[in-house]
């Protein structure tokens, strides 16, 4: 459904995303995996024809270049968060986007229905919180049952409970058959979702794996995800490999795997620091390091 | 030596034509009867009229029935021809058309057309060089000259209307001329699309509801003195009233409208003394009202009161020789330049508010507080961008621009290079003189009413189309 | 939220995206509706319409009834007036539109949907440009009412003749706007850039020009020629020529143009006003379908 060939960009000196080559096959789920700035959103968007670069991707047969009208129309997308006219209303939104998908207004009432939006309808876009904008874009995504599905760290900017629900709806919605492409750092939203992970590593696909493979291999253990002030997250990294934890940074805070029994101890590496700790989640698996951040 | 016999010949042919031609031109003319005949005598045939008034006894009144008649005339007796029904005269287009040379003949109701194009034999439709003719409601159509009077003193020339040949300007005749014509009437004539309707050297004329428009000048004064001019409309002409060389003449309750020739004026004055305007509407015209050396004694001030000057490029235009006229009691509405001193000079000679009454100036910012009716401030007129244009008038084409504003505003904040201010009026008027109302001003007003309402209809429907009432 | 028989989707429908001019309009239409629901709009017509009441009420105040018209102070102060506002007013819209979704991170949702960047880009111009056109028509419109009502009319021919005029300028501005909008990268150099376009045409060009012809000398059809450049003054020049039928009013270069050109002046002004709507608009159309940013 989803064709990548060599695809690279480059924005002057910097490239973004080098020689990626995928294929999503219909109803194939896959989850891009990788740091900030590792090309997740660059090769998101060459995927949905927004920017052009060397190589080609075609969506069901379009060249999503050549042909980007109809490649988009095959995609339902949701980005990290959208932006919409401070005065525009939701129903109003969704009704802009089914003209532009080509679909009668109507059909409105029932897309809001789906994601739960039915009782927000007549506010504007600006009223809603993140959770319920994400659940609008999701809306927006769904309309016309499009056959491909591509989301852009889709949870990003949600707590960890909108995540959650975000994630579950997510996965009820996004039916069976539906192709798939996500951008994550999150393992527990790739663990749910995904069922091919595609590791991005500054602009290259390093690996392709099914996502049981992709899981395992970064072994035992547990990662602790601490979210952090973003001035403080370089000094508080330092702390703690100082102190032997290989913490990483990602997009939030730092995931630091840690040994069952000794979950504690960075907290105490950081207080000593005097580092404060906004909030923190265990996840469920550790990464190992050297291959995926 | 063939070749140079043939040259010769057609030489000598050549030169033979050009010696006949106009000779048998000037015999045979372009049509039927030549202009000849009536200047010589009664060389040709004569046509009907020319029969009837050839057998009318002196003082006869001579009834010509409705006809075409082509034939030129020589009224030389003291008859009163007068056309029962449409009468036309056809001159066939070639030479003068009626010539009177006999006093107190009149000369009525006819219809006078199709004169010759011969601009320096003048072709005229109607001559006279008697005294005491009366040349009423005639129609002149298709004519060189229309009405040409010399020295034809107390004639009176009233309701006919006067139609030049659509010639360009300079190839155009006078539609009326008086030349030492004292005491004559000229009323209720309609003149269009001549040269100009011009008094030479007459004394004592009065010239009262005249129509002139699209000839040169509207009325050209000569000359010509004690001169009353009352109740005409001049439009579209070049000039409207040209005074030149003239005393003692009033301008009173005249209309002057969107005379734009080349000179451009609504009333021009060229050395003339002793006159008045007064009650004149003079509106979008080049120049309202233009002065050049005058008054040219220091008999009498030159006297403008009570006229609407409106919408002119330039109100008042002064020569840089102009003094001694009062400007008082006027209403200045809107003109691009109120007042301009044409080249650099200056209006101290001339005054605009006598006692406690100046003018009415629509750009005047001050206000009145004591209600009595004058502005407290003092109206100074001066512009850094008329300063400008009068230096270089192609800067015109910036007028109406936000860059002529922005000069005017470093004009008024920089007093350093602010020009002088070119007059004062020290009693502004706050309302406008008695305003003439113009005919129209209704059906604009509906019509203004409609064209608002369709845009702002336009406005709303595009607004409703797209703030939806719908969410 | 009920509970949703989930959809099985995947065959590749047979939908078809919608044409060119249906994307246009749903997009000109959500503009048009967004711009008339922001506190800029009312704004400027309520400036517009207030202002142009000002200079009609003030130059009318002396021919009071009398029905004296002509190009006299109302209908310059109304040029002049349109000359400042509508420029601005459609330089910072056209330069804000692309800018400020590109910052929202709209642009690029947008842009994800069914539509071609083109599109995307002509819907918006449409739909602006009709707010503008909302906004002029409401301004002079209510100004000629209210004249009319207080009896100092203005020509109507010359109002519509003004009104048309305007819009044409204002597409033109727009144009202008939207190339300065898909080549900046944020709204408020986007912003910054059109101001300084609009002091640079409305002021700057002129007095530059004012200064050549008198430091230079220049020829009066120089004059012309190089005042054509400005699209403002195409517009005056055309507004002039439209309700006076003569530019004679301009002094030695209108008297040139009148009489050199006559009414091949429409055909002229009019190329002029058309190659400035234009250029600018295509120009706009392929940097951003080429290069801009998201």
């Amino acid at each position: 459904m989803i064709l990548a060939e060599r695809v690279t960009k480059r924005f002057g000196r910097n490239t973004a995303v080098r020689e990626a080559s995928l294929t999503l096959g219909a109803g194939e789920s896959v989850a891009l995996w990788g740091a900030n700035g590792a090309g997740k959103t660059t090769l998101i968007r060459c995927v949905l024809g927004l920017i052009r670069f060397r190589g080609r991707i075609t969506i069901g047969g379009h060249d999503v270049l050549r042909r980007g009208k109809a490649a988009r129309l095959l995609i339902g997308y949701v980005p990290q968060e959208i932006g919409f006219h401070d005065e525009l209303g939701v129903r109003e939104a969704v009704r802009h986007f089914s003209r532009l998908k080509g679909l009668a207004p109507r059909g409105a009432e029932e897309a809001l229905d789906r994601v739960g939006l039915s009782d927000h309808a007549s506010k504007r876009v600006r009223e809603l919180s993140g959770g319920m904008k994400q659940r609008l874009a999701l809306a927006i995504a769904l309309l016309g049952d499009p056959p491909v599905l591509v989301l852009d760290e889709v949870t990003a900017s949600l707590d960890a409970v909108g995540r959650g629900e975000f994630v579950a709806l997510l996965k009820r919605l996004s039916g069976a058959g539906r192709t798939m492409l996500f951008a994550s750092h999150r393992i527990d939203e790739i663990g749910v979702l995904a069922e091919r992970v595609a590791a991005l590593d500054k602009g290259r696909l390093t690996s392709v794996m099914p996502c049981r493979e992709f899981l395992a291999g970064l072994g035992a253990g547990e990662v602790l995800h601490l979210a952090l002030p973003a001035p403080l997250r370089e000094r508080a990294r330092s702390a703690l490999m100082g102190a032997g934890f290989d913490a990483r940074l990602n997009g939030v805070g730092l995931l630091v795997p840690v040994t069952t029994g000794r979950k504690a101890a960075p907290f105490r590496v950081l207080a000593e620091a005097n580092i404060p700790v906004d909030d923190f989640e265990v996840v469920g698996v550790a990464a190992r390091a050297e291959e995926h951040t | 030596m063939a070749t140079r016999l043939v040259i010769t010949g057609v030489i000598g042919v050549a030169a033979l034509g050009a010696l006949i031609g106009p000779a048998i031109g000037a015999g045979s003319s372009d049509h039927a009867p030549p202009a000849a005949p009536i200047e010589r005598g009664a060389s040709g045939p004569l046509g009907e009229i020319g029969r009837r008034l050839r057998d009318a006894a002196p003082g006869a009144v001579v009834e010509i029935p409705a006809g075409v008649y082509r034939e030129h005339l020589r009224i030389d007796k003291p008859v009163r021809l007068i056309a029962v029904g449409a009468a036309i005269i056809d001159g066939g287009g070639s030479g003068d058309i009626v010539e009177i040379t006999a006093p107190d003949v009149t000369l009525k109701g006819f219809t006078v057309r199709n004169t010759g194009i011969d601009l320096d034999k003048e072709n005229a439709a109607i001559r006279v060089t008697a005294p005491r003719a009366t040349i009423e409601a005639n129609t002149l159509d298709d004519i060189l000259f229309g009405i040409d009077l010399r020295e034809a003193p107390d004639s009176r020339v009233t309701g006919n209307r006067i139609g030049g040949k659509p010639l360009d300007i300079a190839r155009r005749g006078d539609g009326l001329r008086l030349w030492r014509c004292d005491r004559t009437l000229v009323e209720g004539n309609t003149i269009h699309s001549g040269r100009d309707a011009i008094l030479w050297y007459s004394t004592g004329v009065v010239v009262r509801d005249n129509r002139g428009h699209d000839c040169r000048y509207g009325l050209h004064l000569m000359f010509s003195d004690e001169v009353t001019i009352i109740g005409n409309e001049f439009s579209r002409n070049s000039v409207g009233i040209y005074l030149m060389y003239s005393t003692g003449i009033e301008i009173v309750g005249n209309r002057l409208l969107r005379n734009r020739g080349p000179s451009g004026y609504g009333v021009g004055l060229k050395e003339a003394d002793r006159f008045s305007v007064r009650d004149n509407l003079i509106v979008g015209n080049r120049a309202g009202v233009y002065i050049d050396g005058s008054p040219f004694t220091e008999a009498r001030p030159g006297e403008f009161s009570a006229n609407t000057i409106a919408y002119n490029d330039a109100g008042f235009i002064f020569l840089p020789s102009a003094r001694g006229n009062e400007v008082v009691g006027n209403n200045l509405i809107d003109n691009i330049a109120q007042v301009s001193v044409s080249g650099r000079g200056s209006l101290e000679a001339n005054r605009f508010w006598k006692g406690e009454r100046g003018n009415f100036w629509s750009d005047y910012t001050g206000y009145d507080q004591d209600h009595d009716g004058v502005g407290d401030f003092v109206h100074e007129s001066y512009t850094l961008f008329e300063n400008l244009m009068d230096r270089r008038p192609s800067l015109r084409l910036f007028l109406f621009s936000p860059a002529q504003q922005a000069v005017e505003f470093v004009g008024r904040a920089l007093p350093a290079i602010r020009p002088e201010p070119l007059f004062t009026d020290e009693v502004p008027l706050m309302r406008p003189v008695a305003l003439p109302a113009l005919a129209g001003a209704r059906a604009t007003r509906v019509g203004s009413l409609l064209s608002g309402a369709a845009l702002v209809l336009a406005g709303a429907g595009l607004i409703a189309l797209g703030g939806g009432v719908r969410r | 939220m009920t509970a949703l028989p989930i959809a099985l989707v995947p065959v590749v429908s047979a939908r078809r995206a919608p044409s060119t001019a249906r994307n246009i309009a749903t997009v000109a239409r959500r503009e048009l509706r967004d711009a008339v629901r922001t506190r800029w709009f009312w704004l400027y017509t309520l400036a517009f319409a207030s202002l142009g009441l000002a200079v009609s009420f003030v130059s009318a105040a002396g021919a009071g009834g009398a029905g004296l018209s002509g190009f006299g102070r109302t209908t310059a102060g109304l040029t002049n007036l349109v000359l400042l506002v509508v420029p601005l007013m459609a330089l910072t819209a056209g330069a804000s539109s692309i800018a400020s979704d590109r910052e929202r991170g709209m642009l690029a949702y947008i842009l994800a949907q069914p539509i071609t960047r083109t599109e995307l880009l002509l819907g918006k111009y449409v739909g602006l440009g009709g707010a503008l056109f909302g906004c002029i028509a409401l301004g002079i419109g209510a100004c000629s009412i209210i004249m009319a009502w207080m009896g100092a009319p203005s020509s109507p021919v010359a109002m519509l003749w003004m009104s048309g005029l305007a819009l044409l300028l204002a597409l033109a501005m727009l144009s202008l706007g939207f190339l300065i909008s898909v080549l900046a990268r944020r709204s408020s150099v986007a912003v910054g850039t059109a101001i300084f376009v609009w002091l640079t045409l409305a002021f700057g060009t002129d007095l530059a020009l004012m200064g050549g012809a008198i430091a230079l000398r220049l020829r009066v059809q120089s004059l012309l020629a190089l005042s054509l450049v400005n699209p403002l003054q195409v517009f005056k020049l055309w507004s002039l020529h439209a309700i006076e039928a003569s530019l004679d009013v301009l002094g030695p270069a209108g008297l040139y143009a009148t009489e050199e050109y006559g009414r091949g002046l429409h055909l002229i002004f009019g190329a002029c006003m058309g190659a400035w709507i234009a250029a600018p608009l295509v120009l706009a159309a392929l940097l951003f379908s080429r290069r801009s940013p998201l």
